[in-house]
């Protein structure tokens, strides 16, 4: 527990003297609790979630970084493999390919790296998986588009 | 060994000893209660038998007077705290340090920390921050040399530390006089530093023989005292130095003895490490001095620095960046892998499973050659 408390307190201090490395990923720590981290990030571009701006929730174990943190969509995605309901991810790196040498930084990378090339073969949301299986790439794209625009882009007046 | 190290810390002040004998009182039962001096017995020199006899009487009151402290022991608790911390903060330090031990480094830190105490003698901090110094110069050496790592350090190096113990309390107590005189003769000569922080126990030394030509020594134990620092210093080099230094080390002692002087300047067993007597007659300057010191330290670390932990963010420390525990060459530290073994045993960086047969392997023979180690020591005390 100490450990992990000390690796997020060195992760903080890694994003704070990299914000502007990175200017697709905005990862903030809890005030109060060090193992509570939401992330912005920025749709990747030349995918339908362009132009959007997703929230990330991280509820990091103690056991971390032996254990991988969890992470959600807080921003209502149509993605194959992000739940549509509970914005639950389905990513190997979150499950048994976790490895300690990921950060929360290097998560949001994969998350990002994710939205560009999803998977529809392990769909956690089986109406995406499906348009995407079927070969209806038009369709998936629209539909993502539409729930980017809904959820994730500032309301145009 | 390093015991000897805060032997030659403490002993030029007085007040300062006397506070860490306070520091000590949690096991001071064990260390009061010693005189076999075991720096005396190793040496074997008169003057040091000479200024340990009268420690043994004081060294008792001392301990009296020791007994009935809790409050010291609270205050011990927050010292380890502390010491940790500088610990941890020293272990980038210490590489830099650890490369030299071959050039008569560790008289020079010896010498070091003695001036360290003198400052904090004259200066009279609270007992805290003088400690909480004296760690931060200990950490460097990576040896329970303090008297609060001494606490820490526990029965391995209680044996040693019973007779530095003694013979500090005892030249605090019998020769505080000369003390002083010694301190403002030190700081006179040799508080400047160019930033290496090593060559001050030559400083000392040599200050510490012009002393004995003064005539304000109003005792004749001033005199034991400043040979009874270079002979310790000279036990400081054997206990801390390798096999082939030690041979160097009697030289050492009998030109201690002859002179008081560590090493004169054309001495053939002067180490190389230390620089010339000629830089260091300005007047000390103990910021600058401190300053120095960290900004030599820092660059010592920068030049040695490996790479820390990818796991735990932790520098890693020597045996660290020996270890590799996967074909992959993934690093990290000792710590973190033996957490990962614990776990699911995979290798962060290819996420294979660590093969665990090769430490095992290491583990059993070690374990058979120290069975047989013992088996041929206990039949040598059979015989005998």
């Amino acid at each position: 527990m100490q450990a992990s408390r000390a690796r997020l307190f060195k992760e903080y201090k890694e994003v704070q003297r990299e914000k502007v490395a990175d200017p697709d990923i905005q990862l903030v720590c809890d005030d109060s609790n060090i193992f509570k981290w939401t992330a912005l990030i920025k749709g990747p571009s030349e995918t339908p979630y362009e132009g959007g701006i997703f929230q990330l929730a991280f509820a990091v174990p103690e056991q971390y970084p032996l254990q991988p943190p969890q992470v959600r969509f807080l921003t209502k995605i149509f993605h194959p493999n992000v739940h549509f309901k509970t914005g639950e991810i389905c990513l190997d790196i979150l499950k048994n390919a976790w490895s300690p040498a990921w950060t929360l930084q290097s998560v949001c990378r994969a998350i990002i790296a994710l939205m560009a090339h999803p998977e529809p073969d392990s769909p956690l949301n089986c109406d995406s998986g499906n348009l995407l299986r079927s070969g209806d790439i038009r369709g998936y794209q629209s539909m993502a588009r539409m729930y980017a625009r809904l959820a994730a882009m500032p309301k145009k007046g | 060994m390093s015991s000897d190290t805060i032997t030659a810390a403490s002993v030029p002040s007085a007040p300062n000893a006397r506070d860490l004998g306070k520091k000590k009182r949690g096991f001071s039962e064990l260390l009061c209660s010693s005189n076999p001096n075991p720096t005396a017995s190793a040496m074997s020199s008169d003057t040091i038998t000479a200024a340990s006899v009268p420690s043994a009487p004081n060294a008792r009151d001392l301990g009296k007077k020791k007994r009935a402290n809790r409050s010291a022991k609270l205050k011990q608790c927050k010292l380890d705290a502390r010491r940790e911390q500088w610990l941890s903060q020293g272990t980038a330090k210490n590489r830099g340090f650890k490369e030299e031990q071959s050039g008569g480094v560790q008289c020079g830190k010896g010498g070091n920390r003695a001036l360290e105490n003198l400052e904090m003698s004259s200066r009279g901090e609270d007992m805290d921050r003088s400690i909480h110094r004296d760690s931060d110069l200990d950490s460097p050496s990576n040896s329970p040399t303090s008297a609060t790592s001494s606490v820490l350090g526990g029965a391995d190096s209680s044996t040693n530390f019973t007779g530095s113990g003694s013979s500090g309390s005892s030249s605090s107590s019998s020769s505080g006089g000369c003390c002083s005189g010694c301190i403002t003769e030190d700081e006179e000569g040799g508080g400047e530093d160019d930033g290496d922080g090593l060559d001050d126990w030559e400083t000392m030394a040599d200050a510490l023989a012009a002393d004995e030509d003064k005539p304000q020594d109003q005792n004749p134990s001033s005199e034991s005292v400043a040979q009874v620092v270079s002979p310790r210093q000279a036990t400081d080099g054997t206990g801390l130095r390798d096999g082939n230094s030690k041979l160097e080390c009697p030289k050492m002692v009998s030109g201690a003895c002859g002179n008081s002087q560590a090493w004169r300047p054309d001495d053939a067993f002067r180490p190389r490490s230390l620089p010339n007597l000629s830089k260091q007659q300005s007047l000390p300057n103990p910021d600058r001095y401190y300053g120095g010191g960290g900004v030599a330290w820092a660059s010592k670390s920068v030049v040695s620095a490996p790479s820390s932990c990818p796991i735990c963010y932790e520098d890693l420390d020597g045996t660290d960046s020996s270890f590799l525990p996967c074909l992959c060459g993934f690093r990290l530290c000792l710590f973190c892998h033996k957490r990962i073994l614990e776990e699911d045993g995979r290798c962060p960086g290819c996420r294979k499973p660590y093969e665990t047969d090769p430490i095992e392997v290491e583990a059993s023979v070690n374990g058979g050659s120290l069975a047989f180690r013992l088996a041929r020591s206990c039949s040598m005390i059979t015989r005998s």
